[in-house]
């Protein structure tokens, strides 16, 4: 297997935007080849597109090819579209890596997109409904915010987490977006605007919930050998890990444990040949308020339980025991299906560069850690990253 | 030179909601297997599969075991009253067809040794607590198909 560098990458900015899917995808494709210097397009041979639900969101199948036209890319080696819903992009990476590890692709580019806005949220809302068991659960109105509102429900009564302690996540990701150019939401807000915000589904209320959003990304993976050929701070990918347990409601291992990640941060981890204190950067998929306060724990960041006094503590603040969502998280960011995973990888490598603006940068950060859940919270997904080949 | 035409055409003004976005499955055994599960649910009885191998309780309800790979699954019945592991209530963001409903409680509903998540009718949020006993009901769709949902029991 060979070691595998990112050697660049650009995106949109995200949000709410007057510009169609395949607007995202050129205004992506262009930023990310203006950042990696002598590469055209033609060299590319390998292309992973991660897209959660173009069939429902613009009523197109067979999106890779497109993607490749738009970007002038005429791939040789390895094209195809990744679907895992939230980590559909962490899936775009994840094979990437894998092609250029194997040696199947030597030049691939790994993309995200999704176009979430619709002239009838109704039916943005119909598209997100059929994400758990669309017969079984979807049936019910299972959407995510209903099931993760169930999770904090129980979280809450079985650990005393408090819907203040929830509301500081929001707080904290959207004091990092405040700070990113290409963040949906660039204000910052106070545990008074978490609580008063609208209810979606008790107890979430619409700021303890990432929002639906337009935006695309991409990076570019080539052997670790040939990174310098293309930047002087490329970043390697050192380790992953992915699991999955059940998927229909009542066969997940449990509602207040998330045993997939505990499984997958464990495979991640040992793959780097690391533990959790060497990571000086967690990108968290902070979908929820709860998503986050959960993932401390299962990352063994605290005791079981603790999550909401970790985040009281500021432990999971730049300068606290492990920046986490730096970046702004989704909850900051906002959360286009596709390209979120591109969009934490890429904000990596700036942090890592020394791009990103003072007040998130996360001094000397030598390993960051980028994790995506998906569904019903069965399936984790997680990469580490390293500015060094290691 | 010749100005193009403009042309002014015709698209239906409704259509009738398209199979693939009616979130409730196709029942019937000329679509599914499992069509026995829905025909119980006309007789009021909520099942599910067990495997006559290995007795693995399964749902949803299937035609193979995963744990064994037997095809020998018998329907068992499930009850008629669980108790409410968790809930909440949908206020915003609802799909197509449920626009209607909002706000609507969903629940966890702990019921013959399984967890499964239904719609838990004639309450508010507001009116539930976790552990709450709720009973069985079936609704019946305008085209004959059934679904089951649950209600809170009077004490």
């Amino acid at each position: 297997m060979r070691k595998v560098a990112i050697v660049g990458g650009g995106a949109t900015k995200c949000g709410k935007r007057e510009a169609s899917w395949r607007d995202l995808v050129q205004e992506a494709g262009k930023a990310m080849f203006e950042n990696v210097e002598n590469l055209s397009p033609k060299e590319v041979d390998s292309l992973i597109v991660g897209a959660a639900q173009p069939e429902r969101f613009i009523f197109q199948v067979h999106v890779a090819p497109m993607v490749a036209e738009y970007l002038g890319i005429t791939p040789r080696k390895v094209i195809a579209k990744t679907e895992l819903m939230c980590a559909s992009g962490q899936a775009a990476i994840r094979y990437a890596w894998a092609c250029v590890a194997t040696g199947l692709a030597d030049i691939a580019v790994a993309f995200g997109v999704e176009k979430m806005y619709m002239p009838d949220m109704a039916e943005a809302q119909t598209n997100m409904t059929c994400v758990s068991d669309r017969e079984w659960d979807g049936v019910n109105g299972l959407s995510a915010p209903p099931f993760f509102a169930m999770t904090a429900q129980r979280h809450m009564r079985e650990y005393g987490t408090t819907k203040e302690q929830m509301a500081l996540v929001s707080v904290k990701n959207h004091h990092y977006s405040s700070m990113n150019p290409l963040a949906q939401f660039q204000k910052e807000v106070t545990v008074e605007d978490v609580l008063k915000s609208p209810v979606v589904a008790p107890p979430l209320n619409i700021l303890d919930c990432s929002a639906l959003t337009d935006g695309a990304a991409g990076i570019v993976l080539v052997p670790a050998e040939d990174a310098r050929k293309y930047t002087d701070t490329p970043m390697y990918i050192i380790g992953s890990g992915q699991a999955s347990i059940g998927n229909a409601l009542g066969n997940l291992a449990s509602i207040t444990e998330w045993v997939p990640l505990k499984i997958a941060a464990r495979e991640a981890l040992g793959s780097a040949k690391i533990t959790i204190d060497k990571i000086d950067i967690a990108e968290l998929h902070d979908c929820f308020t709860i998503s986050e306060i959960m993932e401390y724990e299962a990352f063994g960041l605290c005791e079981k339980g603790k999550g909401g006094k970790f985040v009281e503590e500021g432990q999971s603040r730049i300068g606290g025991k492990i920046a986490v969502n730096p970046r702004g998280g989704l909850l900051g960011c906002g959360h286009p299906l596709g390209a979120t995973a591109i969009l934490q990888a890429l904000d990596i490598l700036q942090q890592f560069r020394g791009e990103v603006p003072r007040g998130r940068l996360v001094d000397n950060a030598e390993i960051a850690l980028a994790h995506n859940l998906s569904g019903t919270s069965n399936v984790h997904s997680i990469i580490i990253y390293s500015r060094q080949p290691k | 030179m010749n100005k193009p035409k403009f042309e002014k055409i015709k698209r239906p003004e409704t259509i009738k909601l398209p199979f693939m976005l009616d979130f409730y499955p196709l029942e019937d055994e000329k679509y599914t297997r499992i069509s026995q599960f829905f025909k119980n649910l006309k007789e009021r009885r909520l099942t599910t599969t067990k495997c006559k191998r290995c007795a693995q309780l399964l749902w949803p309800p299937r035609i193979v075991c995963p744990n064994c790979f037997s095809d020998e699954l018998e329907w068992v019945d499930l009850g008629t009253e669980g108790e409410l592991y968790a809930f909440t209530e949908m206020r915003l963001g609802a799909p197509l067809g449920f626009v209607e409903d909002v706000p609507f409680c969903i629940g966890i509903v702990k019921i013959g040794g399984l967890l499964i998540s239904a719609r838990i009718d004639g309450a508010k949020y507001e009116d539930l607590k976790m552990g709450d006993r709720v009973r069985l009901k079936i609704v019946e769709l305008e085209d004959g198909r059934v679904f089951y949902r649950f209600f809170k029991a009077k004490e």
